[in-house]
């Protein structure tokens, strides 16, 4: 294997008595990397972390560290990992620095080298002006950060952060992300969160699980290019054309209607579909789908360069991350709700036996119908998104 | 030495809270309300004897101090999540567990040694008689191998559960049992064999002979036995989440 491997997970699958809580979830984090762990609550973020700090146990698979077994050598993996669990709950009775000392003492850290991180994490976590006070005095950001330095306090090669912005106010998010750059060019850091805004700021690389599996693993590129198909807002003048040179025989006219320029991008190839977005009156704008796999700009330019038409603005926009994570999470809820559903139907009208079992099939069948529903979804939302995207363009004009 | 470290801070955090200072005041108080004036108690007997004291401590012991010191051992940080925190540094279930177990004896002992203000100010200082000092300390000694398995239960039993007051009747409900079966408890109806069990099993009938003054290894050893299974029962106890 790779020395250069920080986290490796095979097969992991975690049973609570029929509940599957992880479902062969299997990843690789190197060295120098920061990852991304999303999905919704109760997909088996933390139940994935706590098997890899050695809290519980798989019922299958394995897990390393560090080139180490988790079950095999939990304490040398633990020495490797700076770890703040979910909600950071640190005894409440002691004083903030005398439960780093507890802590330091713990992971065999001498007096020395204590005094000398200890410089550090109170400089990175804002800790200095509350080292004397009790922990249960603290507010939950404060409590959050006194976690985040006893996770630092050995300089670990690995960190694994569970949540670690959950309750802190947005500054002190942005500094705890920032931090997270900064550490993590020469360290693996495996962090989950439910903003996913932090994670497209911190995270190069992304998981997504679901009901205890993966469901996409990658880049952040490419895990956003997961979310089909690509958009692009068009915008063209409505009142003039192109001022005509002198070579062109004809006068240049822009677009009559807002129907001859749709119907016009509609007909260009690997368009699927053409939506008209409000305006002022002065232009026309459209927000086009295309598949993923396609760029269109050139064949848009050439169509407005060809009709005379003055285009004010084209953007390609690919999806982001949280359309990926809704398209990818959400199809699961549906299923469950739909099953929910069939079974409240059942019990309640044992006459009408309608379509039930068809309810329930379609959990499995999440990719065909459901699929396209969510895909719809999430189309609307980029719409609006991509709007707003285009105010901020028209003011960046003036 | 995380072993030691655990106790340590076990320790302090009695001393943080008012547990500690309330269960060694309470429980001094009252074993000197019973010791000097239940049934005439100490004049009554008329003796340079401490024998009374000591039928009364693993009683004040077991029913109320060790439940009370044990049961936040291990379900409270399960039930506030500071488990995982502890766990997740680089320290065994088997250093966890010892070092609680070091921690809440400590603070049982040093209720213990507080005792010993009754024969010092009253043999030394007071001078109510001479006292034999073989079976005080015999005493002492027995009444240290019994909180170590009566606290090695407790913690058991904490370990088990999420409920600090679940784990506290449960203790206490055992150490009960244990403590009087075989001297309070009717033994006359049942039959022989279960008798002896009992009688086997009783802590009061095992703190018998040390408070007459005479060390017996087969005590010693039951109590020893008793701390040793207990506190592999706490660690399996403990070691249950992963598979849970």
């Amino acid at each position: 294997m790779a020395s250069d491997v920080m986290i490796e997970a095979r097969g992991l699958t975690k049973r609570y008595g029929a509940f599957r809580a992880l479902d062969k979830v299997s990843f690789e984090v190197k060295r120098g990397e920061v990852v991304g762990f999303i999905g919704p609550n109760g997909a088996g973020k933390s139940t994935t972390m706590r098997i890899l700090t050695c809290y519980l146990s798989a019922t299958q698979g394995s897990a390393r560290v560090d080139n180490r077994d988790v079950f095999d050598e939990p304490l040398k993996v633990r020495e490797s990992i700076g770890y703040l669990p979910q909600r950071a709950n640190m005894y409440g009775d002691m004083g903030v620095l005398e439960y780093l000392r507890f802590a330091a003492e713990l992971r065999g850290i001498d007096h020395a080298t204590f005094r000398k991180r200890m410089k550090d994490v109170v400089e990175v976590c804002g800790l200095g002006n509350v080292l004397g006070k009790d922990i249960r005095t603290l507010s939950h950001g404060f409590r959050q950060r006194v976690g985040l330095g006893q996770a630092l306090l050995h300089n670990p090669p690995v960190l694994i952060l569970d949540e670690p912005t959950s309750d802190l106010d947005p500054n002190e998010r942005a500094e705890v992300i920032e931090y997270i750059r900064k550490v993590g060019k020469d360290r693996t850091i495996m962090l989950s969160t439910h903003n996913l805004k932090e994670v497209e700021m911190a995270c190069a690389r992304v998981i997504i699980v679901s009901r205890g599996r993966i469901v996409a693993d990658g880049s952040l590129d490419e895990v956003r290019a997961r979310g089909g198909r690509v958009s692009y807002t068009v915008e063209i003048d409505a009142k003039q054309a192109v001022e005509a040179g002198k070579n062109y025989r004809q006068s240049l006219q822009p677009p009559q209607s807002s129907a001859e320029a749709e119907q016009a991008l509609e007909a260009i190839d690997g368009v699927l579909s053409v939506a008209e977005r409000p305006t002022g009156g002065e232009t026309y704008k459209f927000v086009l789908k295309g598949t993923k796999d396609t760029d269109l700009r050139t064949e848009i330019y050439n169509l407005c360069v060809q009709k005379g038409w003055l285009l004010h603005s084209l953007e390609r926009q690919l999806p982001s991350l949280e359309d990926v994570f809704k398209l990818l999470t959400k199809s699961d809820e549906i299923g469950a709700r739909g099953k929910v559903a069939a079974d409240v139907a059942e019990a309640l009208d044992d006459e009408d036996d309608i379509d039930d079992e068809d309810d329930i099939d379609d959990e499995d069948d999440v990719d065909d119908e459901d699929d396209v529903d969510d895909e719809d979804d999430v189309d609307d939302e980029d719409e609006v998104d991509e709007s707003e995207d285009a105010d901020v363009d028209e003011e960046d004009r003036k | 030495m995380p072993t030691l470290t655990i106790a340590k801070r076990e320790l302090r955090s009695y001393w943080n809270s008012p547990i500690a200072y309330v269960v060694i005041c309470i429980s001094l108080l009252g074993l000197s309300l019973v010791f000097f004036n239940l049934n005439g108690g100490f004049w009554e007997a008329n003796r340079a004897s401490l024998t009374l004291l000591f039928q009364y401590l693993p009683q004040a012991l077991g029913l109320i101090v060790i439940p009370v010191i044990t049961m936040r051992l291990v379900a409270e940080e399960r039930q506030t999540g500071t488990l995982e925190m502890l766990i997740t540094l680089p320290v065994t279930d088997r250093q966890v567990i010892i070092g609680k177990f070091l921690g809440a004896w400590g603070l049982v002992m040093t209720l213990v040694a507080a005792t010993s203000l009754f024969p010092v100010m009253m043999f030394g200082v007071w001078n109510l008689g001479s006292l034999d000092s073989g079976p005080v300390l015999s005493s002492y000694l027995g009444v240290t191998l019994y909180s170590a398995a009566a606290v090695s239960i407790g913690l058991f039993i904490s370990s088990l559960t999420e409920s600090q007051i679940i784990a506290f009747f449960i203790t206490t409900v055992m150490l009960f049992f244990l403590n009087l079966f075989g001297s309070i408890l009717a033994l006359d109806v049942l039959p022989d064999n279960i008798k002896l069990a009992a009688t086997f099993i009783s802590f009061n009938e095992r703190l018998r002979d040390f408070v007459r003054g005479m060390i017996n290894l087969r005590d010693v050893v039951f109590f020893l036995s008793v701390t040793g299974l207990c506190l592999a029962g706490s660690i399996w106890g403990l070691e249950r989440r992963k598979w849970a």
